[in-house]
């Protein structure tokens, strides 16, 4: 029961996380900057089966499963839960940037799964199970999967069967496995259906010789199978289960045999992917070095919080900007040198930089029930600098995005800022512009580009290459920074 | 105590479960579809309730 202390200690700033909902026993909300789950007394119970457990310690010593602690009291508790039925209250450690599966690449999507089933299978063994299948229960730090939903932790039933394997195999499996035999990537499908792909959408897309593949024949052809014809016996079905004596030894060798399947699928970038990553584009080398030294200069001039790399493709800035920022996220619209990124960042057990995969004319929007369930990029967390090279001619020339736009949608970040602009003269540039009419993209100029950035940024450094067809700007919000005069010569 | 949870675990995917699990599952698939022929052919009635649905209907 909730007193008149309690209520007093409430921080005022605590709300419900809007996509926390579908689990009724366990909810997530926010207060004084930290994370909570509210927990019903089922919910509860079922933590403290895994408080027990030896998993909970392993997996929170090795990074795998989100710090977690029980509180003492409810006093965090928003009103509106307490009303309910809010037994007890958990603290998370913060995971620096949420991110979701239509955003990683092939390799991100396959740990996060492959860590779900070793939780799985870690809590079979100690008498609990994972209710749910989603990735979206799994977060990256830097490029470490962290599962974050401790709710999802409950005690086995007897008789029941693994009740997360369908939404494993709509939300993990079939989206694997469309990318990496069909070379499909599964983003845009994840990204327009929360509940991923239902074993009849991923049969229709297979061929006679898909179920001769490891994986198919089970889970995607006899599985839509059986959905078509028992589909509408859910709990008869589940009582004819139960009857029969499923037991746990049946659960564990479905996981296995699934881990399996997962582990043994592969994806790889075309192979110009492969050559480019090591590359530099089209700077000389000493062009190259004073890019990397203007970079360098603004990222260490001061701390940084969180630091985007828009454009990033082989991560070279974002490494930089790591030397001076909390946090980098490192975006590509180009899934292939991000996935090689993350490769290599999860080799050097990095947990500073998440990769993520985007074209930045067309974001991540806010999607599920009523929008909130999953958020805009800047939704979940504004920068305070943004890394923006190589990247506004494809946005303007090969997106058709007006410079002026761009520019305002960097401002409305609120962040400061290192944008590159390559002229009309630069051979990239033309590259985009010869296979359009002549006279398109007449904003896509230096002075009208100039003209723009100077109206939404304090501008306070501008340098050009040797080769004189790209120039960098540092430039900080406006009315925060000593601007430059941009119409004067270039010093 | 619940006894369902709030995912519909798919009643087909429980079926293939029953199907794919190796060895561990040759008792219980045979139990499973002995039951089903029993009940086909009249010679079991339906179940009684399980006890989700007896929880169901209170």
């Amino acid at each position: 029961m909730q007193t008149p202390t309690e209520t007093s200690q409430r921080p005022e700033d605590s709300r419900l996380e809007p996509g926390s909902f579908r689990d009724p026993e366990s909810r997530v909300f926010y207060a004084g900057g930290d994370v909570y789950r509210a927990l019903s007394q089922d919910g509860l119970d079922d933590f403290k089966a895994l408080q027990e457990t030896k998993l909970f310690e392993r997996f929170q010593a090795d990074g795998r499963l989100v710090r977690t602690e029980l509180l003492e009291g409810t006093s965090a508790v928003p009103g509106e839960l307490l009303a309910k039925d809010c037994a007890g209250v958990l603290r998370h450690e913060r995971i620096p940037f949420v991110s979701y599966p239509y955003e990683w690449t092939f390799s991100m999507l396959k740990d996060a799964a492959l860590l779900q089933l070793d939780l799985n299978l870690a809590a079979l063994e100690e008498g609990l199970i994972l209710k749910d299948s989603t990735p979206y229960n799994v977060q990256f730090k830097g490029s470490k999967p962290v599962f974050v939903d401790v709710g999802s932790f409950e005690r086995l039933r007897e008789g029941e069967p693994w009740i997360g394997y369908r939404q494993f195999c709509m939300l993990y499996l079939y989206p694997l496995l469309l990318q990496a035999v069909k070379d499909v990537p599964f983003h845009p499908w994840l990204r327009g259906c929360i509940d991923g792909i239902t074993p009849a959408q991923m049969r229709s897309v297979c061929s006679f010789r898909d179920r001769f593949r490891k994986g198919f024949y089970l889970n995607v052809f006899l599985h839509a199978k059986l959905e078509a014809k028992h589909g509408d016996h859910g709990k008869e079905v589940k009582s004819e289960v139960k009857k029969a004596g499923f037991k746990k030894e049946l659960i564990v060798a479905n996981v296995r045999r699934m881990r399996k399947t997962i582990e043994s699928l592969s994806w790889d970038p075309p192979e110009g992917v492969w050559v480019a990553y090591g590359e530099r584009n089209s700077y000389s080398d000493a062009d190259a070095e004073r890019k990397d030294e203007f970079v360098r200069e603004v990222v260490t001039s001061q701390p940084w919080n969180l630091t985007w790399d828009i454009g990033a493709n082989n991560g070279r800035y974002s490494r930089i900007a790591a030397e001076g920022s909390k946090y980098v996220l490192a975006v590509d619209a180009d899934q292939g040198p991000v996935e090689l990124l993350y490769r290599t960042l999860r080799d050097e057990g990095d947990e500073q930089l998440l990769t993520l995969t985007m074209n930045l004319a067309d974001p991540s929007p806010s999607l599920g029930w009523r929008g909130l369930e999953r958020k805009d990029l800047a939704g979940r967390g504004k920068p305070d600098l943004v890394l923006a090279l190589a990247l506004i001619h494809h946005v303007a020339i090969a997106a058709n995005v007006p410079v002026a736009e761009f520019v305002d949608w960097l401002a409305s970040l609120g962040t400061s800022l290192v944008i590159e602009f390559p002229t009309r003269e630069d051979p990239m540039v033309k590259k985009l512009l010869g296979p359009k009419r002549e006279g398109l993209h007449p904003d896509y100029e230096r002075v009208n580009f100039e003209r723009v950035l100077a109206g939404a940024f304090d501008v306070e450094r501008r340098e050009r290459s040797s080769a004189g067809t790209r120039l960098l700007y540092f430039a900080r919000p406006k009315g925060t920074g000593s601007p430059i005069d941009l119409t004067a010569a270039e010093g | 105590m619940h006894l369902l949870g709030y995912l519909d675990p798919g009643s087909g995917s429980m079926i293939l479960q029953i199907l794919a699990g190796g060895v561990a599952a040759i008792a219980v698939t045979a139990r499973f579809y002995w039951n089903r022929i029993l009940k086909f052919l009249r010679i079991r009635k339906d179940d009684e309730p399980a006890p989700e649905q007896q929880a169901d209907s209170a």
